[in-house]
């Protein structure tokens, strides 16, 4: 329960959601995209967040798309998490997006929803930084944007208020021509946040890349990881340990496990998901 | 036809899979106001100032009640807790403030208006802070607190509430002379008891003066009493009401929401207030499970004697003692397990923390006190090359010897731990402690650990049972023992049927408490329903019986010492011919001219524990509980030697059941105690910060086992030693699944690991720290 | 577009009724299904954060946690709550296996399983990741497993 007089719109177009997001604005409301709405029904009941109106988006057909015509993939914010992966258009989506939460959950958490959540995991991002193709079309003052995922992302995606994420592109072919891993380890339940979780990509030629979410408070692609792994005249192992000492910031201690044992997790999954990938 | 030994299905059952089972939230009466509590956002702090104008001005608002419009301490053992915190508050998650509103919404949105001005104080966030040198006192004035249920010793200028000793034999000497000492330290956190339903209570004060509560408490009549104390009102205008319980596990016997109830509920006119706990502070702001630090040393001879034992257990039992002085003495009362050791010394601490509040967990502090006494007779068997099934079944305590608080034992409240031994051996085909190997990573190894518990009750706990019969010679039957799972209604509902020789269909029972009408019973608290409500079934089933053949004897012209009973009939012994029905007198007997005798029969019950003492301060002599229940338990684990994950290949348990009364449920009690021992021993953990801030106040941040982690397999057995003056020889089994399996898993882990493990929980992160700094010790 | 302020009179299609009931937008259809105009408590609130699953309803056949979702958000939506199955097969497999104890959780995994035995494929991976959405204290989930199983392996056959 919103223990908050709430407003309710379910806009049928873009143009209304924006709309309807500048008048709440100018009536000194505190209005939200919404969508899902696991974490703002979450915060709100807590009292973390003081939302008093909504902008149900799931009518918007744009949020609903989902299609693969050979040349790009575009996948709607408003897809539910199961909807993602028994569509499976991209294999390595489904295969990290169906780590998030649980199933009835994931029935609720939609794919914009997990991406821009307030929570350092976000798991979803991952196999978007992995591809240098990966776009977000956007909903703007300015009308419907596609930018670059890499030109919006640094720990977070970066929307204006009033914004919000209508759908996301990678090129078929990037997607599609790649063998990959994605693996989540957690402090020891199958149902928990990640102690860290890895999503490996490698296109048919080319490097290894990797991205993780966990080690940090925000998901996170790098490239002096990527160069490490990819030099295949190393062990995996060797590899591995290597990433792990030239991440790009310290791994967090929480409640969760210690920097230290992150590390470790992190070195002897790397090095598995290696020795897999490159068996593969 | 007997009913004693037969899986049945519980009553409510068919309630349960239909959504009608009805708990304290389900029903409410219409126009119910609603209480929320602020919280502490500080683990101990002076609190300067409480502002609740805004809150007060919140539409609907009814009602805000701080610390200072409440002058009274409450508290089970030691009266050291204001309902609200006043002038300080000693844990994250205290109750400062309560908002009482039309509805929820409102309610919950002035609560968080209000704002409190705290001075900090520095944090008392462990055992060892609490009990250093110059630690700040967290009860300034405890040498002025009441101590309304003795024994309990507070100390004064001190963290201590208080402490329980035990000394037997001379041990200073005999440990000097023992061949072999091992010592081990074990270190245990606070856990929750994570019902899934969370805490509820409801409050109206009528016109008349009569006080309705309704509240899912394992201590209806507990309530009561406290209440009648506290706000000098009289026990009979006060009327408590429990329907089904959602889980309790312990957690729901103190009393606290129910006083809030009350408080919110007089400050609006008597009108009705619920108070419902979301899961936030059903864990943070409601009593946890005690943390628990012990150093064990035990002392033996080369072939495996115990001779001696010095123990020291320290509990964390947070910021207020509750129940913790109980749970001390229990601890002490059984610290040596279930084994011989003549030469004894233990002490055992309450020690206040800036944590939050304890109170009784499943088991009654045996689950972790197990922990402790279990994994040093690993240590020891280790340490001597002995098989330790076989060590603990050559200590093992037996007819003729006594308890650490010298009570004797008997093979009726003892029961038969080298019979359980031995039926373990073959259920898990025992082939010792040493791993298996299954490939390069990955290993098997088998622990085992065991248990004895006795109930810990006060000295004069009683029961009661009254049975009426209905026209058609049904009964129903009312007791004062709460259903919060584990089949307490329809095991009193067997013993019933079983002794009035009717089938069970025809005991009507009743899924509610309600004080005003139903016979007392303590609390439905340390498996002893089917014990003191049993004995008190009996009483009134024989008065009942008494009854019956009395007025069948007017009728029948005979003595009642002719008459038996059977098929709801009662017949003369050798004319079975002659006989009567059970509905010819159930509601008076009526001649064929019409004139009557009799009315309608009701057979009255009851029990009183007896021969129990308060045990002694200084040697802790005395007899804690009516009899022990026995039995050993055992988990193998598949250990991967690179990461330190694990999977539970197999948890089993043999327990000394006296006598089955429901198969399939004791079977279920004993599974599901096995599961939640091992989440314990596991992954469960409260984590408090650096100011002593509660972290895991949720299910994704204290967390529970879910399907798929469970044991692969789970094997349960029972042998049957009665316990002569139970109902059928039953000995109590609700609590004790969950007791040894987190030792045995430990004992396990720490043959697979080949590292001591001896701090909870056992994550795959704790095995790997285990690991490092042993090789730091061994390369040092 | 729909837009909805203050109280709203709305028609939800509940165990195959049309209900009226009167909401406001910021309820949780848990909060609404177990207020006093449904009276429908089988639905148990453990958490209200999504974690514990003991609210779960179908929606449309499948489960949702109750606590996660508006009211107005399933308006014409096709609900269903532990009070309307009848007489399902999982309903007596829970007693026959013993797979609860005190209850509480119990309409949840019900509908969890229900759902799951009427699903086209429910092989053991899938019964797992759908039950372990979630949690019972009392039983070793064994006996929920257990119950499941057999009822699913029972329509397959």
């Amino acid at each position: 329960m919103i223990p908050f007089d709430l407003f309710y719109y379910r806009p049928d177009t873009v143009d209304e959601a924006l709309q309807a997001y500048g008048d709440l604005v100018r009536q000194h409301r505190h209005p939200a995209f919404y969508a899902g709405g696991t974490e703002i029904l979450t915060r709100s009941r807590v009292q973390d967040v003081h939302i008093d109106a909504v902008i149900d988006l799931k009518a918007i057909p744009s949020l609903r798309i989902h299609r693969d015509d050979g040349q790009t993939l575009q996948l709607g914010a408003a897809l539910r998490l199961t909807e993602v992966a028994d569509l499976n258009l991209w294999p390595l989506l489904t295969a990290t997006a169906d780590r998030i939460a649980d199933y009835t959950a994931r029935r609720q958490i939609t794919l914009g929803g997990n991406l821009l959540s307030v929570l350092p995991y976000r798991e979803a991002v991952l196999p978007f930084l992995l591809m240098d193709s990966a776009k977000v079309e956007l909903a703007t003052q300015h009308g419907l944007q596609t930018r670059r995922f890499a030109d919006v992302w640094d720990t977070a995606l970066n929307l204006n208020p009033g914004e919000f994420l209508v759908s996301l592109r990678v090129d078929s072919q990037e997607a599609r021509n790649l063998t990959f891993r994605s693996h989540k380890m957690t402090r020891l339940d199958w149902i928990d946040y990640p102690l860290v979780t890895i999503a490996l990509a490698q296109p048919a030629s080319g490097r290894v890349r990797a991205a993780f979410s966990g080690w940090n408070s925000y998901p996170f692609h790098s490239s002096t990881v990527d160069q490490i792994l990819s030099d295949v005249s190393r062990s995996p192992q060797a590899r591995a340990a290597d990433a792990v000492s030239n991440m790009p910031m310290p791994a967090v201690s929480d409640i969760h496990g210690s920097a230290e044992y992150r590390q470790f997790v992190t070195q002897y999954t790397l090095s598995d998901m290696l020795t897999e990938l490159e068996e593969s | 036809m007997s009913v004693i030994g037969t899986s049945v299905t519980r009553k409510e059952a068919p309630n349960k899979v239909t959504g009608r089972a009805r708990y304290t939230d389900d029903v409410n009466v219409p126009g119910t106001w609603h209480a929320v509590m602020v919280p502490s956002q500080q683990a101990h702090a002076r609190i300067m100032a409480i502002n609740t104008e805004s809150a007060q001005n919140v539409a609907g608002v009814k009602a805000v009640l701080t610390g200072c419009d409440v002058a009274i301490l409450t508290g089970d053992v030691i009266e050291d807790r204001p309902p609200l915190a006043h002038e300080k508050v000693r844990y994250w998650g205290e109750p400062v403030a309560l908002v009482v509103a039309h509805d929820e919404a409102s309610a919950r949105r002035a609560a968080g208006l209000i704002e409190v001005r705290y001075q900090p104080l520095k944090v008392v966030n462990s055992i060892q802070e609490a009990l250093a040198a110059n630690a700040p006192l967290i009860h300034e004035r405890i040498s002025e607190y009441q101590v309304a249920t003795p024994p309990a010793y507070p100390k004064r200028a001190s963290n201590l509430a208080d402490e329980a000793n035990v000394v037997k034999g001379d041990v200073d000497m005999v440990w000097e002379q023992s061949a072999i000492r091992v010592q081990v330290r074990v270190k245990l956190p606070q856990v929750d008891h994570a019902a899934m339903e969370p805490r509820v209570a409801k409050a109206e004060i009528l016109a008349d003066g009569r006080v309705l509560i309704h509240s899912n408490t394992q201590a209806p009549y507990e309530v009561q009493k406290l209440l009648a104390k506290y706000f000098h009102l009289d026990p009979g205008q006060i009327i408590v009401q429990v329907p089904l319980i959602g889980g309790a596990f312990g957690g729901k016997a103190t009393v606290h929401l129910e006083i809030l109830a009350y408080l919110a509920s007089k400050a609006v006119g008597g009108h009705a207030v619920k108070i419902a706990n979301t899961r936030e502070a059903d864990l943070a702001s409601s009593p946890v499970g005690m943390g628990l630090e012990a150093d064990i040393g035990l002392a033996a001879t080369k072939d495996g004697r115990l001779m001696a034992a010095k123990m020291r257990y320290f509990m964390d039992i947070g910021a207020y003692a509750d129940s913790a002085p109980r749970i001390a003495r229990a601890i002490a009362a059984q610290c040596t397990g279930p084994y011989k050791i003549e030469h004894l010394h233990a002490d055992v601490y309450c020690v206040y923390t800036n944590h939050t509040y304890t109170t009784a967990f499943r088991g009654f502090g045996h689950m972790p006190m197990t922990f402790a006494i279990e994994r040093a007779m690993d240590e020891l068997a280790r340490t001597l090359h002995i098989d330790p099934l076989e060590l603990r079944e050559r200590n093992a305590l037996a007819p003729g010897d006594t308890t650490p608080t010298q009570a004797r034992l008997t093979r009726s409240n003892l029961g038969d731990l080298p019979l359980a031994i031995d039926h373990m051996r073959t259920l898990i085909h025992w082939n010792g402690p040493t791993p298996r190997v299954v490939d390069d990573r990955h290993i098997r190894a088998t622990g085992v650990a065991a248990f004895w518990k006795t109930s810990s009750s006060p000295p004069n706990a009683i029961s009661g049972a009254i049975v009426t019969m209905n026209g058609d010679g049904s009964v129903n039957l009312s007791i004062g023992a709460v259903e919060f799972g584990a089949a307490s209604k329809t095991t009193a509902a067997q013993i019933l049927a079983e002794q009035l020789r009717i089938p069970l269909e025809r005991v009507f029972i009743r899924e509610e408490v309600n004080t005003h009408v139903d016979p007392e019973h303590w609390k439905t608290v340390a498996s002893l329903s089917t014990y003191m409500v049993g004995r008190a079934v009996l009483d009134a089933a024989n008065d009942l019986i008494r009854q019956l053949k009395d007025l069948a004897a007017t009728v029948l012209r005979c003595s009642a010492d002719d008459l038996d009973y059977g098929n709801e009939k009662l017949f003369v012994r050798d004319d079975p011919s002659i006989q009567l029905k059970f509905s010819d007198l159930a509601l008076g007997y009526k001649y064929q001219e019409g004139d009557s005798i009799g009315g309608q029969l009701m057979g009255r019950g009851h029990f009183m524990i007896r021969h129990l003492n308060l045990l002694d301060q200084e040697t802790g002599q005395g007899r804690p509980g009516p009899a022990w229940t026995v039995g050993v338990q055992a988990v193998e684990v598949e250990y991967d030697r690179m990461t330190h994950q694990y999977q539970i290949l197999t948890a089993a348990s043999v327990i000394d059941a006296g006598r089955v009364i429901n198969p399939a449920a004791a079977v279920g009690q004993v599974m599901g105690g096995m599961n939640m021992g091992l989440g314990v021993a596991s992954r469960e953990v409260i984590h408090y910060d650096a100011q002593g801030q509660f972290l895991s106040n949720q299910f994704r941040t204290y967390r529970l086992m879910r399907v798929g982690e469970q044991p692969q397999e789970y094997r349960v057995e029972f042998v049957e030693t009665p316990q002569v003056d139970s109902p059928f020889g039953a000995r109590p089994l609700g609590e004790h699944g969950v007791l040894a399996i987190g030792a045995a898993l430990a004992n396990a882990l720490s043959s697979a690991a080949e590292v001591p493990l001896n701090t909870l929980p056992l994550t795959p992160e704790a095995i790997w720290q285990a690991r490092r700094r042993r090789l730091h010790y061994d390369t040092v | 577009m729909r837009s909805l302020t203050g109280p709203q009179a709305m028609t939800l299609t509940i165990n195959g009724d049309a209900r009226q009931v009167v909401v406001y937008p910021g309820e949780t259809l848990l909060y609404t299904l177990r207020g006093d105009a449904l009276g429908l408590t089988g639905a148990k609130p453990g958490c209200e954060n999504g974690d514990c699953g003991a609210c779960t309803v179908l929606i449309e056949q499948m489960p949702v946690k109750s606590c996660m979702v508006l009211t107005v958000e399933v308006e014409g939506s096709d609900i269903t709550t532990v009070e309307g199955l009848q007489h399902a097969p999982i309903q007596q497999a829970f007693i026959d296996h013993g797979a609860f104890q005190c209850g509480y959780c119990t309409s949840g995994f019900l509908m969890v399983g229900h759902a799951l035995s009427q699903q086209p494929d429910h092989d053991q991976g899938r019964l797992v990741e759908w039950l372990r959405s979630n949690i019972c204290r009392c039983t070793s989930y064994q006996e929920i497993t257990d119950a499941v199983r057999a009822v699913c392996s029972e329509i397959e056959s």
